[in-house]
């Protein structure tokens, strides 16, 4: 049993009085899990992330980080523990230069001059992006505006990082690297909570789904037990993934192992390795 | 035709705000410490001003365009093309200076027109071209400046210079939103057009009227949007930026030092 690092108590948020955009949210995170908040627009998602990051306070409920609760002095605290990428990354980017814009964060954070510039160097380099320090943020592609915003969290070293869909208006190359920045970082024990729309990438990257739906949490469990249960699919209007309907139809007609739930192509050709073809 | 006017449309693009934003990113002297360059543009500028002389206009000028195609990597065109606006201003303003109005005819040259005349003296059309010749060259030592400097890094200068934070707060946004105030209001209005929102005079005008409004509309929302981002990432009421050290170089005071002198020597010699 991995230890718990950020658990919400009953949390509601309401924009306007009598509109929960979320209602008694329960929820708790364990160190270096990788989850994908899933649920229509609207569904209360980013809603979620922004209480979550401190940056909206719930009206309602409780948020534990560590075992000690946040109060109304605590929420700065909690950015600092939490980072948090916008889906838009126009909307993060507030300095004149790449660079100002990646040391943003740790400079608010109070660090010393030297610590923020071995930061700065290091979330540059880990997005690959020492060629545009002098270059203004405005100039930039919308996938190296992506890279950039990411820079950003990098940079503040955060326990855990909130993605609101990421993927989202991304060419093929830079959801790649986003893939491969994202399962880097859980390799090195980041805790990830990704908002998507996108099944197939969530069933292939999560380890566990949060599924949203009007402001609630219709369900919450390991990736393959959610994405078995069809009436609740229908209810979120979620797809089921492309892999699983493959691996379940090969799987009536006898042509893969039972059981094994391949993510990625890879794995399903494995599996299929075990058994004959009848014709 | 209509090619040609759809070309002209593009140049107007090009030039203006966005391309002072261009040249500075990529100029040669960017990394030159900002409070030497506003020091120096500003010396220069009074040092025109009060000095007071063709000869030391004409220095400024030619020096000061030099640093600015050579130093800030302007083509000779293009920054012809950004000095005409100003001229034009200079020379239209000087105009009310040179013509006189008289009852009767005076000066060297005048014209007749019902009741009254308009007349020039040659004293009054030298006054008019040494005005104009220390305008442009006030205004080629501030365009060093303006070419070679982001907005961002003028406000870190004057911050350092103990200007209200407030300013320089303020100058920060209004630099960061103009792009994204820009980049909507050009979606927007490409959208308008793709539906023919610029089919007649009428609808032009509606259109504008309508995208303007959007505009309040979401310039509001989106700085909701970016207050969060802000405070997400520990924005606590108060900016801080990381600036980079941009040391003085040893030879760039002797330089202006010796800039200085020429223009006093300029100065000094005229009417010898």
């Amino acid at each position: 049993m991995r230890e718990e690092i950020l658990r919400v108590h009953h949390l509601t948020y309401e924009y306007q009085p009598g509109c929960p955009a979320i209602e008694e949210i329960s929820l708790s995170v364990a160190r270096g899990e990788k989850i994908a908040v899933m649920g229509s627009n609207g569904a209360g998602k980013s809603t979620f992330f922004l209480t979550l990051n401190g940056v909206l306070t719930a009206q309602k409920g409780e948020i534990y980080y560590q075992g000690k609760q946040i109060d109304r002095r605590g929420f700065r605290e909690l950015r600092r523990h939490v980072g948090f990428v916008f889906q838009d990354a126009d909307h993060q980017m507030i300095a004149s230069t790449v660079e100002a814009e990646v040391a943003f964060g740790p400079v608010n954070l109070k660090l010393s001059r030297e610590e923020v510039k071995e930061r700065l160097d290091q979330a540059l380099e880990y997005m690959n992006l020492q060629s545009y320090r002098k270059r203004p943020p405005h100039d930039l592609s919308g996938g190296e505006k992506k890279r950039v915003s990411i820079a950003d969290i990098i940079a503040m070293k955060t326990e855990i990082i909130l993605f609101d869909e990421p993927a989202a208006a991304l060419d093929p190359l830079h959801v790649k690297i986003l893939e491969q920045v994202l399962s880097d970082l859980s390799r090195e024990g980041k805790t990830l909570l990704i908002s998507t729309h996108d099944v197939d990438f969530a069933y292939r990257w999560a380890e566990r789904i949060v599924v949203f739906d009007q402001g609630k949490i219709l369900a919450d469990g390991e990736t393959k037990e959610v994405f078995l249960q069809e009436p609740l699919l229908r209810q979120a209007h979620l797809k089921k993934p492309e892999m699983l309907m493959i691996y379940e139809a090969l799987r009536e007609r006898g042509l893969v192992r039972k059981g094994s739930y391949p993510r990625e192509a890879g794995e399903l050709a494995d599996c299929i390795g075990g058994t004959k073809n009848d014709e | 035709m209509k090619k040609l006017n759809v070309l002209r449309r593009r140049r107007k693009h090009v030039h203006g705000m966005a391309s002072m934003d261009f040249y500075a990113c990529q100029s040669g002297i960017r990394h030159w410490n900002g409070s030497y360059k506003v020091f120096s543009a500003v010396l220069i500028l009074a040092l025109c001003l009060i000095l007071d002389r063709p000869r030391v206009s004409v220095f400024i000028i030619c020096s000061m365009g030099l640093l600015n195609m050579a130093g800030n990597r302007v083509s000779p065109g293009n920054y012809l093309r950004l000095l005409k606006i100003p001229a034009a201003f200079a020379v239209m303003g000087s105009a009310a200076l040179m013509i006189g109005i008289s009852a009767e005819p005076a000066g060297d040259f005048q014209i007749s027109l019902p009741w009254f005349w308009l007349y020039v003296t040659e004293e009054g059309m030298v006054h008019a071209l040494e005005v104009v010749l220390k305008a442009m060259g006030a205004l080629s030592a501030m365009f060093v400046l303006a070419l070679s400097t982001p907005a961002g890094e003028l406000a870190a200068v004057l911050r350092k210079a103990r200007l209200p934070g407030v300013v320089t707060e303020l100058m920060y946004m209004v630099y960061r939103f103009i792009f994204i105030l820009a980049e909507v209001h050009r979606t927007m209005r490409n959208a308008a057009v793709s539906r023919l929102g610029d089919v007649d005079f009428k609808t032009s005008c509606s259109t504008f009227g309508q995208i303007g409004g959007n505009l309040l509309i979401l310039s509001l929302k989106k700085a909701n949007t970016y207050y969060d981002a802000m405070v997400s990432r520990g924005y606590e009421g108060e900016f801080c930026f990381w600036e980079e050290e941009k040391p003085v170089k040893a030879w760039q005071i002797p330089a202006l030092v010796g800039y200085v002198m020429i223009l006093v020597f300029c100065r000094l010699t005229e009417g010898l």
